[in-house]
């Protein structure tokens, strides 16, 4: 079987940021296994163990999808009306490839905007994917914050 | 500041209450107004018991770490006796901060700046170019670390109070003490911080947070997603769960401090088991219950498991009690902004499984990225919004069950209005 290209992988980034920022959040979830992990470790401790840390986010696919549901309602008011949400990727490298899936790590910025407040998101991004029979998926997105507090963010609202 | 208004309605300074119309009103400049903010800084912030940390965050000899606390830039360093100390992060010398880690450990900590030397003890021990001082110079601890007024640690909690003249500890925690050891006695071996701060900030008045960190009122909507989520999530939500029917109620606890006790249907690491958590979780949980009761008694361990407790220690301390167990602070910056540090609390030993489920849990609803912690941020951030409209609309209403005082519940808003009493009496009501 043929290496995944970095522009292949690329592709997928590029293909995950542009449903997150139409807020296509159940296609969105539909690229994860059902194994999947999405976590954001507390700014402090990037490397942390969810199972021992407080995390920012720590979801498993169960939690991933009610997330992405919730981000669909209206009564997820801090998201009604949405935000504006930009997703920008680079220096994307793959860190590992094998038959089975590949690791790559991107830097993100992710811009937020809602009444008058722009936050910026510098984020140091891991994903590792899987090969399914419907193509890449998602096996575990780890962000990993480049700021020392969500100040003056105040919280991750939407999904990064 | 607004000319403080004497309503002649039993009102005071700043709030006005009606008994007869069962009313309890509250100016909305009093989230606005820098001259506001300055006198709390003064008169609150300046003079109340200030949660500075815990004791576990430092558990060896020379571990500190760094805080803001009340607009000050302060650290703990556990002394080489093993003492808590708190010092003003800030060199005797310049003013430049001696503590650049947010945590670590060292027995002597150097500023970088002209390279002053203190011991954990504060003494300043070792300076270059000593010979450009007068014998003498330095004694008495002239130009030692400064520590504020008081420290006092109550059940490893660490307060300080930058006010010389302030009372004890223990009385300032007054009724909250109660609500306190119903925390620390989770632990069999104590209670610990665990690892991971969640470091995060409103656009809204510090104010805001207080009142909202014990309101069952807005659960039902402004939390609705939350509950869709449970309703979703196999095997924890009840049908028969109505969040306006939770028992218990709120107190008053003296001091500003107020409490919610109640019931919910979510899982608690201690020590309320739910079907997600598996039978080996189920296995943990008992045993975790069967400990309770050896040591706390039947009764008290019903209560420490079964109930939940959403505690506010006056003026910016949070502990919720809840599916998980956060200790929670916040520090005005500006009248429209405040910051919070938040983590999680747990049981020394705790079994890692539970120790995940309960990192696991917080995050369901708890924090920046929960399933509600941000629309309540949100919450937030609309009411300070919308207090540019003034003063054509100028007062809050927090009179709810002011009609029924003793039939308090869940989600009533006693709890509210003994923190705005208790503050309008230090803005200068009673004086």
């Amino acid at each position: 079987m043929a290496l995944l290209t970095r522009a292949e992988v690329e592709d997928f980034l590029y293909h995950e940021a542009a449903l997150l920022d139409d807020w296509k959040t159940m296609e969105w979830s539909a690229l994860f296994t059902e194994d999947c992990e999405y976590l954001v470790p507390p700014t402090d401790l990037p490397d942390a163990d969810k199972n021992a840390a407080l995390f920012i986010i720590n979801d498993d696919h169960h939690r991933l999808v009610q997330r992405a549901k919730r981000l669909t309602r209206r009564t997820a008011h801090v998201e009604f009306p949405h935000s504006k949400m930009r997703h920008t990727i680079h220096n994307v490298r793959i860190l590992e490839q094998d038959e089975h899936g590949v690791t790559v790590a991107s830097n993100q910025v992710v811009y937020r905007a809602k009444r008058q407040n722009l936050d910026t998101f510098v984020c140091h991004t891991v994903h590792k994917l899987v090969r399914t029979a419907d193509g890449l998926r998602i096996k575990s997105k780890r962000v990993m914050l480049d700021i020392d507090g969500l100040r003056p963010h105040g919280m991750i609202s939407g999904i990064l | 500041m607004n000319t403080p208004r004497e309503t002649g309605l039993g009102g005071t300074h700043f709030i006005r209450i009606d008994p007869d119309r069962c009313e309890f009103l509250v100016p909305r400049w009093a989230f606005t107004d820098p001259a506001v903010l300055d006198k709390e800084r003064a008169e609150i912030f300046g003079r109340c018991w200030l949660y500075a940390g815990h004791a576990s965050e430092i558990p060896r000899a020379g571990d500190f770490v760094a805080r803001k606390v009340g607009g000050r830039q302060l650290f703990l360093w556990r002394a080489d006796d093993g003492a808590v100390k708190v010092y003003f992060n800030t060199c005797t010398h310049r003013g430049a901060m001696v503590c650049r880690e947010k945590q670590g450990n060292a027995k002597r900590l150097t500023c970088p700046y002209h390279g002053w030397t203190f011991d954990s003890h504060g003494g300043m021990v070792e300076q270059p170019g000593a010979s450009g001082f007068p014998d003498g110079f330095f004694d008495n601890g002239a130009k030692n670390l400064v520590s504020p007024a008081q420290v006092d640690v109550y059940r490893d909690f660490i307060f300080v109070n930058f006010d010389p003249t302030a009372g004890d500890l223990t009385s300032y925690l007054a009724g909250a003490t109660e609500y306190l050891d119903l925390v620390a006695d989770q632990g069999e071996h104590g209670m610990e911080v665990t690892p991971g701060e969640q470091v995060y900030s409103m656009r809204a008045n510090w104010k805001l947070l207080y009142e909202n960190s014990a309101d069952g009122y807005h659960a039902i909507t402004a939390h609705a997603s939350y509950f869709d989520y449970l309703r979703a999530t196999v095997g924890v939500f009840r049908e028969d769960f109505n969040p306006h029917d939770v028992g218990g109620g709120g107190r008053s606890l003296g001091n500003g401090h107020a409490v919610i006790e109640y019931q919910a249907p979510w899982g608690r690491p201690v020590a309320q088991w739910v079907p997600q958590w598996g039978d080996s979780g189920k296995q943990e949980v008992a045993r975790v219950k069967a400990e309770l009761v050896a040591r706390l008694g039947e009764q008290r361990a019903d209560r420490v498991a079964n109930w939940n407790r959403n505690i506010l220690i006056f003026p910016n301390l949070i502990i919720n009690d809840i599916m998980g167990l956060t200790v929670r602070s916040f520090q005005p910056v500006t009248p429209g902004y405040l910051e919070v540090n938040a983590v999680s609390l747990a049981p020394r030993g705790e079994h890692p499984e539970m120790r995940a489920w309960r990192q696991y849990n917080f995050n369901e609803f708890l924090g920046p990225a929960g399933f509600a912690t941000p629309d309540d941020v949100e919450m937030l951030e609309l009411c300070q919004q919308a207090y540019q409209n003034m003063p054509e609309v100028g007062w809050n209403d927090i009179s709810k069950d002011m009609n029924r005082p003793d039939n308090n519940q869940g989600d009533d808003e006693l709890q509210m209005r003994s923190f705005w009493i208790r503050w309008d009496e230090l803005m200068g009501a009673a004086r």
